[in-house]
């Protein structure tokens, strides 16, 4: 796959690298429809009620009767709303969030790009969503979408930045942004034991990242009267809703590279299983740890969003990065 | 034709056509979109040139944080959205003598430049261009680092005092 990347572009390079896009455009897609299903049926189970069961056996095919429910609908637009933008903002919002996965190794073959700085590119790429909710608050010409809009980018700016800082300690210990190095530098020990502050600190960030509870404000439909999409409805919406599922599979993707050791088997001894079924396994966790905290856990409130960012979690980033340097220096005989 | 090649002339379209875009539309909201495409474009050549960190540099400060900075800035001040008088034109011929002017001046500089002072140094490819960049600013750069890291401090400090005096009155 990655030896594709080097080649000179033939007609059959382009098409293969095309199929491979599309394979795991497939894959995301199959994941966020049952991710979807997993999701009702266990917050089904932990209050008491059975979940989606009329659909297909087990209620499996509801997902896919949902989103053929979306995708049917009438796509409405508010008259006195910016046409261009408010088409473009779904495709900002969703654009870098398939993007970001381009850099994820998923085993010691599976992957697709190898970038040197692969953290960074996550990061980075990831801020434009937040471009793409802003425009969508903006476009949709509603006081409620535009400060729904600034709500949710004033929240994903100020997480990222302890979301940032977490990782500098793994960095710090790894001494590459490249994610396979990191994962290669876990052998001996998985960095959630060492940077267990780091993972906490990334966990918590990365849930208001993803717009997941207890930071789903844009969901506050009751309360806050949603967020930037309160206008849009049909596909247009499922766009969103599609973005905030595949930065889940890209933030659980990334969180087991980082912290649970990727594709490596927890004792040595199982090193027989397949990477890529220990990955899914790590992979599957988080993904789970999400539906528990959304069936569980209160909604946090929206005044109290900010300060928790700053006066909360930066400074234990900052501790962290003070404690790992020290402790890197000095296994590296500085002092 | 080489691929490089190609998606240069893509991303170099890109770069004029969004900051072309930024001056012709009228409403300040477009003009902050078309010119994150621009920031975008850039930062793709960058990665063309094998620059990725600066590219997603690029992509963090500009694209991300700039662009939403402004967006903030046009959002919560009361500002016209949209400027309805088209700007007092200029004469045609006047224009186009700025244009050959700053054309000239630029080629002049470029064509003048001595290029090839400093060698082009020979980079291990398998040693990533952070860690060079790295290297270098913490030994030959590090008085101007700190310099600009006190000047960012000072700069923080400042909009936080600024933000304070609000809240009491």
């Amino acid at each position: 796959m990655t030896s594709l990347l080097e080649q000179t572009p033939s007609l059959l390079n382009v098409v293969l690298l095309a199929l491979a896009a599309v394979a795991l455009l497939a894959v995301v897609l199959g994941f966020v429809t049952y991710a979807i299903y997993f999701e009702r049926k266990i917050i089904g189970w932990m209050q008491l009620r059975p979940g989606p069961n009329r659909v297909g056996p087990l209620g499996l095919l509801q997902t896919v009767a949902d989103v053929a429910k979306l995708l049917l609908k009438e796509d409405t637009r508010p008259k006195s709303a910016d046409k261009a933008l408010f088409a473009l903002a779904p495709v900002l919002a969703y654009g870098p969030a398939f993007a970001v996965l381009a850099v994820m190794p998923f085993s010691e073959n599976i992957g697709f790009a190898d970038l040197g700085i692969g953290v960074l590119y996550y990061i980075a790429l990831s801020s434009i969503t937040i471009l793409g909710v802003i425009t969508a608050g903006w476009a949709s010409n509603n006081k409620w979408s535009l400060i729904g809009g600034l709500r949710s980018a004033a929240q994903m700016i100020s997480y990222e930045v302890p979301l940032v800082m977490s990782v500098v300690g793994i960095i710090l210990m790894t001494g590459s942004l490249n994610l396979r190095d990191i994962v290669e530098a876990q052998r001996d020990v998985w960095n959630i034991i060492p940077q267990f502050f780091a993972f906490c600190v990334f966990l918590i960030a990365a849930q208001a990242e993803l717009n997941r509870s207890p930071f789903d404000l844009p969901e506050a439909e009751s309360e806050l009267v949603a967020g930037y999409h309160v206008e849009y409805s049909g596909f247009r919406f499922a766009m969103f809703m599609l973005a905030e599922y595949v930065y889940m599979f890209g933030m659980g993707s990334l969180i087991t590279i980082l912290f649970l050791g990727g594709w490596l088997p927890p004792i040595e001894a199982l090193g027989f299983i397949p990477g890529i079924v220990w990955f899914i396994l790590k992979f599957s966790l988080y993904v789970f740890l999400q539906f528990w905290l959304r069936a569980t856990m209160p909604r946090i409130r929206a005044d109290q969003l900010m300060s928790f960012a700053w006066k909360g979690l930066l400074p234990v980033a900052l501790i962290n990065i003070l404690l790992t340097a020290f402790f890197v220096s000095y296994s590296n005989g500085s002092f | 034709m080489d691929a490089s090649l190609i998606i240069f002339f893509l991303l170099g379209f890109l770069t004029i056509g969004g900051a072309v875009f930024m001056i012709s539309f009228t409403k300040v909201a477009h003009m902050v979109i078309s010119i994150g495409v621009t920031f975008i474009s850039i930062a793709g050549l960058f990665v063309l040139l094998e620059a990725e960190f600066v590219a997603v540099s690029q992509i963090l400060v500009y694209s991300g944080a700039i662009s939403i900075l402004m967006l903030f800035g046009i959002m919560l001040t009361k500002h016209d959205a949209s400027e309805d008088e088209p700007s007092k034109a200029q004469p045609f011929w006047l224009t186009w003598i700025f244009v050959a002017g700053l054309f000239l001046i630029v080629a002049y500089g470029i064509y003048s430049t001595n290029w090839n002072v400093l060698p082009p140094r020979q980079l291990d490819p398998n040693v990533s261009n952070v860690k060079e960049i790295g290297v270098e600013v913490f030994t030959n750069f590090v008085v101007p680092f700190e310099l600009v890291s006190v000047l960012l401090l000072v700069a923080l400090v400042g909009a936080i005092i600024m933000a304070k005096k609000e809240d009491k009155d």
